[in-house]
């Protein structure tokens, strides 16, 4: 299903979870966002939020696209965080002052609050996959009668 | 066999169930809420062109635009139950030199003012100080959805960012125009922006192009020195 959805939206993680503060009061972390990434009717235009990666960092970036200079696939893009008060040219590589459009990974189209909060839990608290371990070898051993 | 375990996964999974259904048709619901955002005024009222640095520890000098221009819209029908925030933001587009045509096929766009208008419904998550949040709260007391909030109306606004080209000639630059656009983020569902096209009780938003401009020749003296150094 994962890997349909990936086909469908043609991006390599079509939903992600929010995991900074940068996108609010619009996003909160561990929103679930849903991405597309074809450009069907129009190009990736000023005022879309987009997930990006940078070179050398593995976290993608929620972010909207502020300026855009040139059309096609070299057009320099420029985001920045509604809740930023500067742009983003400092998250970006070194020497690296626009984004291109294959540092986009999709579009933000859909919104669901809150359901990815479980990742983030678990991800910042790692004794809760202890915990959740253990729970679940307990219901195996209690349910062997 | 029912134990106890079973019978919590299976409320879990129908709560689930329940609340992804809900969540559809709360979506959906923004279909059946007409859209009638208008703009009766967008223009220009002051151009500059300061020469300036892209931050302070950088020696190279571009060129900033600083466009303050003058709004009044009104996107009150845009707030409904499953608004949460209202994203409205004004661009300069100019086509790139040798290029023709402009608006629809500008190749270059930069946001110079933006600013999120909260539902009041979300107001607890706006990013602003103890007294701002105070005052903004106050203003809804008891309403869950203001649509006041959705009126618009500037005047000779300071543009929030000074905008350049990776060129860093911007001065002089003919056929720009500001464009006015919104982008409507829900509680739950699916994102919008303005669009162009009449989409069932949706309508487009006309007027939201201003006319079109020429920006002025480069100011002598670096007066304004400070407001191009930060962008």
């Amino acid at each position: 299903m994962w890997k349909g959805l990936s086909v469908i939206t043609d991006s390599p993680s079509p939903i992600v979870v929010v995991l900074s503060g940068s996108m609010e009061p619009a996003f909160q972390r561990g929103d679930l966002l849903l991405l597309w990434n074809r450009n069907l009717f129009s190009e990736t235009n000023v005022g879309e939020i987009v997930v990006y990666n940078v070179k050398g960092k593995d976290i993608p970036i929620v972010h909207r696209v502020v300026r855009k200079f040139g059309t096609g696939p070299d057009a320099k893009l420029l985001t920045k965080g509604d809740n930023n008060a500067a742009d983003d040219t400092e998250l970006y590589a070194r020497g690296q002052d626009y984004l291109n459009r294959k540092d986009i990974v999709g579009s933000v189209v859909g919104y669901l609050p809150f359901v990815g909060y479980v990742t983030i839990m678990l991800s910042e608290h790692p004794w809760l996959k202890t915990v959740m371990l253990g729970l679940m070898g307990l219901v195996v051993v209690l349910q062997r009668e | 066999m029912y134990s106890s375990l079973v019978r919590l996964q299976n409320t879990f999974s129908f709560f689930t169930t329940v609340a992804f259904v809900v969540a559809a048709f709360i979506a959906a619901s923004d279909l059946l809420a007409p859209r009638t955002p208008t703009v009766s005024l967008l223009k220009t009222t002051n151009l500059q062109v300061v020469r300036g640095r892209p931050h302070y520890y950088s020696s190279k000098k571009e060129e900033y635009a600083i466009i303050k221009f003058s709004l009044e819209a009104d996107f009150s029908s845009l707030f409904t139950w499953n608004t949460k925030q209202l994203f409205v933001y004004v661009t300069a587009e100019w086509p790139s030199a040798g290029g023709t045509g402009s608006g629809r096929n500008a190749t270059n766009q930069a946001v110079i003012w933006d600013t999120i208008i909260t539902a009041p419904s979300a107001d607890h998550l706006a990013n602003i100080g103890p007294v701002a949040m105070k005052k903004l709260k106050r203003s809804a007391q008891g309403k869950s959805i203001d649509p006041s909030r959705g009126k618009l109306s500037l005047k000779n606004q300071r543009p929030k960012y000074q905008i350049t080209h990776p060129s860093g000639k911007v001065a002089e630059q003919e056929d720009v125009v500001l464009r006015l656009h919104y982008n409507v983020q829900p509680w739950v569902g699916v994102l919008t922006w303005n669009q162009d096209e009449e989409f069932w009780k949706w309508k487009p938003l006309r007027g939201s192009l201003s006319k079109k401009f020429s920006l002025p020749a480069l100011k002598k003296k670096d007066e304004g020195k400070k407001e191009g150094s930060r962008v």
